[in-house]
């Protein structure tokens, strides 16, 4: 398995952060909803998703529970943890920072 | 917060495994159904919206296997792999796990073991409160052949009075035996007469009752007495009501004030109980009689050498004071850690710095089989590297291997050593570890896994670097043992080797010295002959032998009726058997040799013993006459003296028929005492201390104020057979009389000479242990040689080369590097043997017949285990070499 760069795996990591952000919410709806929000331009890769997910459990920014889907059935919900609305802050002010300071490069190039 | 989650998650991942494999699996299904549901609401057929949905999803093996990448479970299960396989491997190799883990358990088991005496003795604190500022206080009577001196009274009092550098100073009597009667059968116990201060100046109070208190200690005061633990368990079944009861000690009533508390021991572990001394005004202003071990607490800040300083000045006022007594004696103190572990701290350091010798040659072995099996492999290895396996992989999973090897031989070494340590220290007598309670200690228990751990980490490392370096093509190819990787191990195996050889070298010197010391002290003519004697003591109490009358009628009643017991040869009372005391001595004034100058007066040792003492100890008779029917109370008062006295006082004339005079007589009126015959030296400070000057005194003349105690019987058969016999007699004297210490006269040899047998014992076996170790590891790496070489010798055999020719070949390489060792090894002997000298006798450090022999002895060992492997070499059949692989 290629491991994504830094870069990609930062990238999804923030946007899993933010998803989950506002409610609790299992791996196919974080894809769905960040496509749909991105109005389809970020596709997460599912082979990516669902270790980055653990991934960041592991690191204790966000926890899991299962809970009831919509379609009744038993799904693993994940939602952030104090840690990790706190690191998801910093990660987004950082990340604004970045695309900000990349922006005004391009900009006046 | 986070951290806690962390933790519960790692270990969830770990120890929940099924668990979570299931949730993950549950997970994912779980993602595939939901994009399924959504691929069938656009209009697919399920069949079709299924496959769409994990054609997307990727493949599933592969999610998953990155979830757990991410978990960290797979480094675990590599371990477990790690684990799981290397067992695998060394439970196929039956032989080299053994003789491995073997090998380590033996190194590690004697290295924890003696490690384990040597904290004891030497490193644990002693069991007394500040036991650092504790010393013991001697007199320097070193012109008098004493240089180790009991204090007198006197002394004692007046440095207690006069110094500024202790806290306080106790003294205790050196020795006391105790008749108990009134409950229960009587008993004679061993006690000390101490002053009331003893126990505060060591720091310790007794578990139940009072210690003593400071009029305890005043003539006439009411009498006490303070019990050991184990006295009190053993015969006072541990009551605590037994505090304030009276029992009955030499006659007299005692009650009991104290008991100590179970682990508590001073000076030695005999003292069953303690009694105040209650010494009068005008015992504590002698300074003649030398009988005391004083015991001291330095004030805090004080240096031992300030000590020194202060009890030098003192001494000389004393000297000043009584110029008769005290001409020439010093004082001194010495730590009572050091007098304590005494003779046996170089003992000790030299057993173990042989058994780190033993540990070295062990790991040196491990490691030669290590490298010697890594090279065997390396075509496995090589497999495995081009198959993908990372480097690091590989390196993790050797030094898993020896790892495992390494806790298997230290978890055995444990086993070995909590089972070895009793029968060591039960092995070994007082005189070498004087403190008992050697046993496992956390430290040592510590020492020994890091032991196993270190020597696991470093002989995996090195094969495992080495192997997994290996160029994959050239290894695949290359069949065993050709390439450079090979001889370059093989470099190491034979550095190894010389080790061994080295290590073992020094080891077997160091034994053949002290076993040859031990040779020459057993044949060592000591001045009496030990065997088929049987002793006991028969120590009077005072109360009831008040009367020198009474005592000479024991004495004479005693002898008589022992002499006629059938089996009996002879039989003789003595102050003191040999080895027993090596003081007891009295000054002299010889006839017509003037006054002696103060500190000039000879003070040769008395023994009063009784007629046939000399016949029954099978002393030499070297001129003049022993004892007969003559001399008694009424006749010329006669004394016997020993060689070292004759030539020592008398300068070269014949002492015999002259007379002298013991100081104790006021000068004005001598007790003149004629010497009627010489006696041969008798050895009686130990088997490798000379004689001093010695007089003997017939016990029926008079009183000399030393009585005997030790009752010899010569015996023509067993001695001890005659025992019971003999003490019967005792009681048909006196039926109240107690008898102690039956025991052949033998066993005071023996313990004279067991810590050096011991130490002999130890470094022997363990000098065996390296030998063995040696030669196999000269075996293992000659087997290993030929082995590689098989396709070699072939060619070489087809070629026309003779048997002979290959089998020297193999035994050259052998010997070589036995050379190498032996050299190395002669050298590193000879250094070291210096720090055996203490315990030498008899053999000088470099004795050429021990070096000699051990270089024979291991030159033997080295051919028989080249011998093995090269008589295979000699039968390789070249066809069959050749075409092997």
């Amino acid at each position: 398995m290629s491991k994504p760069t830094d870069l990609v795996q930062g990238t999804v990591d923030l946007l899993i952060l933010k998803t989950v952000a506002l409610e609790p919410m299992h791996g196919w709806a974080i894809a769905q909803r960040i496509r749909q929000v991105s109005g389809n331009v970020l596709q997460v890769n599912q082979g990516a998703l669902y270790p980055a997910l653990h991934r960041l459990e592991q690191q204790g920014w966000i926890q899991a529970e299962w809970g009831e889907s919509e379609n009744n059935r038993r799904a693993k919900y994940y939602s952030l943890t104090k840690a990790g609305k706190k690191y998801l802050r910093d990660e987004q002010a950082n990340w604004e920072r970045l695309s900000a300071a990349i922006g005004l490069v391009l900009n006046t190039a | 917060m986070r951290f806690l989650k962390i933790v519960s998650h790692r270990i969830r991942s770990l120890f929940g495994k099924s668990a979570v494999e299931q949730e993950l699996d549950r997970e994912l299904q779980f993602h595939l159904e939901r994009q399924t549901a959504e691929n069938i609401a656009a209009g697919m057929t399920p069949k079709e919206a299924r496959s769409a949905a994990i054609r997307e999803f990727g493949g599933v093996e592969q999610v998953k296997e990155g979830c757990r990448d991410e978990r960290r479970v797979n480094f675990f299960e590599a371990v477990i792999q790690d684990v799981r396989y290397g067992l695998r491997t060394l439970r196929k190799n039956p032989g080299f796990t053994f003789f491995a883990v073997a090998v380590l358990a033996l190194g590690i088991a004697a290295c924890t073991a003696i490690f384990s005496i040597a904290d004891a003795v030497l490193v644990r604190p002693l069991p007394y409160g500040n036991a650092e500022r504790l010393v013991m206080v001697w007199e320097d009577a070193a012109t008098y052949g004493f240089p180790h001196d009991t204090p007198s009274l006197g002394d004692f009092s007046d440095w207690k009075a006069r110094n500024e550098v202790f806290e306080d100073m106790a003294a205790l009597s050196y020795s006391g035996s105790f008749n108990l009667t009134g409950s229960g059968n009587p008993e004679e116990l061993r006690g000390k007469i101490v002053t009331a201060n003893l126990f505060s100046v060591l720091g310790a109070k007794p578990i139940l009752g009072r210690d003593f208190r400071p009029d305890d200690d005043v003539p006439g005061a009411a009498r006490v007495v303070i019990l050991s633990h184990e006295l009190w368990t053993r015969r006072f079944a541990a009551d605590p009501q037994v505090i304030g009861k009276e029992i009955w000690l030499n006659y007299e009533r005692c009650a009991i004030a104290g008991i100590m508390q179970q682990s508590f021991q001073f000076p030695g572990r005999e003292a069953e109980l303690w009694i105040p001394a209650r010494f009068t005004k005008e015992q504590s202003a002698n300074h003649g009689n030398h009988f005391l071990n004083v015991v001291a607490r330095l004030k805090p800040g004080i240096s031992l050498k300030t000590a020194y300083a202060y009890l030098e000045t003192i001494a000389k006022q004393i000297e000043k004071e009584h110029p008769d007594e005290n001409a020439k004696i010093g004082a001194y103190a010495i730590p009572l850690r050091e007098e304590i572990s005494g003779d046996s701290r170089p003992a000790i350091l030299v057993l173990v710095g042989a058994v780190c010798f033993v540990l070295l040659i062990a790991c040196a072995n491990v490691a030669n089989l290590l490298l010697a099996r890594a090279a065997g492999r390396r075509r496995e290895i090589g497999m495995r590297l081009t198959l993908g396996a990372s480097r690091g992989r590989v390196i993790r999973q050797m030094l898993t291997e020896s790892l495992l090897l390494a806790s298997l031989g230290g978890g055995t070494g444990l086993v070995l050593a909590f089972w070895g340590i009793p029968l060591l220290t039960s092995l070994i007598p007082a005189g070498i570890a004087p403190l008992s309670g050697s046993e496992v200690n956390v430290r040592a228990l510590v020492f020994t896994f890091a032991l196993s751990i270190v020597t696991g980490t470093m002989f995996g490392v090195f094969p495992a670097l080495r192997v997994s370096g290996v160029n994959l093509s050239s290894s695949l190819k290359q069949g065993v043992g050709r390439d450079g990787v090979a001889s370059g191990g093989r470099r190491l195996r034979d550095v190894l080797v010389v080790c061994e050889v080295t290590l073992a070298i020094v080891l077997l010197s160091g034994a053949a010295l002290m076993i040859r010391s031990l040779q020459n002290l057993y044949h060592l003519d000591p001045g009496f002959r030990a065997d088929h004697v049987v002793v006991m003591r028969t120590p009077l109490p005072r109360q009831k032998y008040e009367k020198f009358a009474v005592r000479k009628a024991f004495f004479d009643q005693v002898l008589e009726r022992v002499g006629h017991l059938p089996g009996v040869a002879s039989a003789g009372y003595t102050t003191w058997v040999p080895l027993t005391n090596s003081g007891g001595a009295t000054g002299i004034t010889i006839e017509n040799q003037g006054v002696p100058e103060p500190g000039q007066r000879p003070i040769p040792n008395v023994r009063v013993v009784s007629r046939d003492y000399i016949r029954t100890l099978r002393m030499k008779l070297i001129r003049g006459r022993v004892f007969d029917e003559r001399d008694d109370t009424a006749t010329q008062a006669v004394v016997l003296i020993n060689e070292t006295m004759a030539k020592q006082f008398w300068h070269g004339a014949d002492p015999v028929g002259t007379r002298f005079s013991c100081c104790v007589d006021p000068p004005e009126k001598p007790a003149w005492i004629t010497i009627v015959g010489i006696v041969g030296d008798v050895h009686q400070a130990g088997l490798d201390v000379p004689a001093r000057p010695e007089m003997y005194l017939p016990y029926q003349q008079s009183d000399f104020g030393y009585e005997p105690e030790y009752l010899a019987v010569r015996t023509a058969g067993d001695p001890m057979l005659l025992a019971e016999a003999v003490q019967r007699e005792v009681w048909a004297v006196d039926k109240e009389q107690p008898v102690a210490d039956v025991m052949p006269l033998e066993n005071f040899v023996d313990e004279n000479l067991a810590a050096r047998r011991v130490q002999a014992s130890l470094l022997g076996s363990f000098a065996g242990m390296a030998l063995l170790l040696a030669a196999l590891g000269i075996y293992a790496v000659l087997s290993f040689v030929v082995t590689q070489r098989t396709q070699e010798i072939g060619v070489r055999v087809a070629l026309g080369a003779k048997p002979g020719d290959v089998m020297r070949t193999v035994l050259s390489q052998g010997m070589k590097l036995y050379a190498i060792g032996a050299v190395l090894g002669l050298a590193a002997a000879l250094a070291l043997a210096r720090t055996l000298q203490h315990s030498l006798y008899g053999v000088s450090a470099s004795d050429p017949v021990s070096f000699g022999g051990v270089v024979i002895l291991l030159a033997g060992v080295t051919a028989l285990a080249c011998y093995v492997p090269a008589r295979r070499a000699m039968r390789v059949d070249p066809m069959v070499a050749l075409r092997y692989e």
